[in-house]
């Protein structure tokens, strides 16, 4: 897959790198008082990112939309949406290197629970099977993949409304080791 | 004086204890208009102390659970005898009365209770030839026993005493002594999860297997000695059988790759069916529990196949399918390879089990995105939803297949519920800690 094709995600990771990032420069600004720096007229750099090649900064954007590892299902259904694509489009970018090769992910496919517990045991396995095979489809090896369904059995929010059971319906990436 | 008041304190504390150790306490949400006016007086105790058991309580809150009877408050009772032949019928018939139980518990030298009960029918004449001449006489006894019970049984005894008032009085099999299987779930607790078996009125509680991974699909064998049931205690699902009442007795029966889940015994409990996703797709499978061979009863090709339960003759199996957009119940004689559906109201119908006279299946059917347990007739394919509540899972029938247990969520918390079969009474039993799910009520307990 080029860098080129994976755009669509760089703004999603983008953007969520720039939330990162003002967060813990949020944490950091009481230590300013030991700047070695005080007093010392800084001229702003042009600012060229020294040595990092385009590769880099994708695998960098990369391994920021990576820590998202969850993607969201409609009620009955085990479509991967849009986003949930893109999500697993980065992983699939991760894990089919072959530096990764070795990597191993399990992926837990989980129901809310309204419908009969054997049934959406089943629907689980059917929304984990869905997310390995997008995986699948980008490059990643069967080998490295493993399937579990939960089915309604661990919900991530244990409210009994829609916006527990949006939550959820989910496919969950779990690296090993 | 002081005497009435001691006893009514030492009746108030043994409600309190019985209270305390019941997980599962019943409210009655939905009460039938026509049950039958009954009386069950308190037996009369011979023996030291106070019998630990109040069992005319016991007997009378079967009778009301039953939604067929409207046993009569204490403090209304007209007449308080222990025997047949001290009642007065003509005051019961005042009150409209169709029939008292009356009884006497005696302690034996070696500890055992000798338990005499009557059963009287106020209303009953039979004409006799007496003297070459026909002539109404009262026949009003209709059932009677005695029997020995050890002391730590006097509860459940009374249960089978309230089997024997059903049966005379509906000429239908009563499934008062019987328990239930559920799964408990309490997060509070390191391992969250038990299988849990109770009296059918949610009393004596024991636990019978703890994980912190959950538990699931509960069901009984039918001598009542086993329970199949699903454990994720290995990260993901596989079928265990554990004999009740041995320890070390757990045998893990399907591990494969895939899910396996959904066990059921067949009626002569030779079989399991369950569903294995082993190759690749969920599918019916039934294990012989004799030679541990699996064989394969569904091949779809990429529907969900799942919940068989066996029809009572043994013959076929109800299961859930979605091989036709939708979860829908399918019906599949054994020797055959195909199935025919047989749900056609709404677009989910799932978990069904068909009652034991063949008449009508149960089943969890879901119309304007509610899920309800619902009853669909056998011949006429007509379905009833039974349920007011909306998130209705695991219905199990009660042996007689007068009532269905099931799990829905009440107030936030997920609770065991019954109904009757015709749908007109309803009851909810909430438990006080944590919540409970997947209940299966037994096979008659002999």
């Amino acid at each position: 897959m080029s860098i080129v094709n994976y755009g669509k995600g760089l703004a999603v990771v983008f953007s969520a790198a720039m939330l990162f990032a003002c967060s813990s420069t949020g944490d950091n600004e009481s230590t300013e008082v030991i700047d070695p720096n005080a007093g010392t007229e800084v001229v702003d750099p042009i600012v060229e990112p020294v040595g990092k090649s385009d590769e880099e900064l994708a695998a960098e954007a990369n391994e920021a939309t990576r820590q998202a590892r969850i993607v969201f299902f409609d009620l009955d259904d085990d479509t991967v949406s849009f986003e949930g694509r893109s999500l697993l489009e980065a992983h699939a970018f991760f894990l089919s290197k072959p530096e990764n090769s070795g990597t191993m992910i399990v992926v837990e496919g989980h129901c809310d629970e309204r419908g009969t517990p054997a049934y959406n045991l089943a629907l689980g396995e059917r929304r984990a099977k869905a997310v390995a095979q997008i995986l699948m489809l980008n490059g990643v090896s069967a080998s490295q993949i493993k399937t579990i369904s939960h089915g309604e059995e661990k919900p991530a929010d244990f409210g009994h409304d829609e916006s527990a059971w949006s939550q959820n319906r989910r496919g969950v990436l779990v690296y090993e080791g | 004086m002081l005497r009435k008041r001691l006893r009514y304190s030492i009746f108030l504390f043994l409600f309190c204890a019985s209270w305390a150790n019941a997980e599962i306490e019943i409210v009655i949400t939905s009460g039938m208009d026509n049950a039958r006016p009954v009386a069950v007086l308190p037996f009369t105790w011979k023996g030291a102390g106070a019998p630990a058991e109040d069992s005319a309580s016991v007997i009378a809150a079967d009778l009301r659970r039953s939604g067929r009877f409207n046993p009569m408050a204490r403090h209304q009772l007209v007449q308080q005898v222990d025997k047949y032949t001290d009642i007065n019928l003509e005051v019961w018939r005042e009150k409209g009365i169709e029939a008292v139980v009356v009884g006497i518990i005696e302690q034996q030298p070696d500890g055992r209770l000798k338990v005499s009960y009557e059963l009287v029918d106020i209303f009953r004449k039979k004409q006799e030839m007496r003297n070459g001449e026909m002539v109404e006489v009262d026949r009003n006894r209709i059932d009677n026993y005695s029997a020995m019970v050890e002391a730590k049984n006097l509860r459940f005894h009374a249960h089978r005493i309230a089997d024997r008032v059903y049966e005379k009085l509906t000429g239908e099999r009563g499934a008062f002594a019987t328990r239930i299987a559920y799964v408990s779930v309490n997060r509070k607790k390191v391992k969250p999860f038990g299988l849990m078996i109770a009296d059918s009125d949610g009393y004596a509680p024991q636990t019978l297997f703890t994980s912190s991974e959950a538990i699931m699909s509960p069901a009984w064998s039918p001598d009542a000695q086993k329970l199949a049931y699903v454990s994720f205690e290995n990260g993901r699902s596989e079928v265990y059988v554990q004999d009740i009442y041995r320890t070390n007795s757990r045998k893990r029966v399907a591990a494969f790759e895939g899910i396996n889940s959904a066990p059921a015994f067949s009626p002569d409990g030779r079989k399991l069916s369950l569903t294995l996703s082993r190759d690749g797709n969920p599918e019916i499978y039934i294990l012989d529990l004799t030679s541990r061979r699996f064989s394969r009863i569904t091949r779809s090709i990429n529907s969900i196949e799942t919940e068989a339960s066996w029809t009572p003759d043994g013959h076929s199996l109800l299961f859930t399918s979605d091989r036709g957009r939708g979860p829908q119940i399918y019906q599949q004689n054994l020797a055959s390879t195909r199935a025919k559906r047989i749900t056609w109201e709404g677009n989910y119908n799932a978990s069904a089990s068909m009652t034991p006279d063949g008449k009508s299946m149960v089943l969890i059917n879901r119309s304007n995105g509610i899920f309800n347990v619902a009853v669909q007739d056998t011949e006429t394919k007509t379905l009833q939803t039974l349920t007011k509540t909306s998130l209705d899972e695991s219905p199990s029938l009660a042996p007689n297949g007068s009532m269905v247990i099931y799990a829905t969520v009440f107030r936030g918390r997920q609770v065991l519920s019954v109904v009757s079969t015709d749908g007109r009474f309803k009851a909810r039993l909430p438990s006080r800690e944590g919540e409970v799910k997947a209940p299966v009520w037994s096979p008659f307990l002999n």
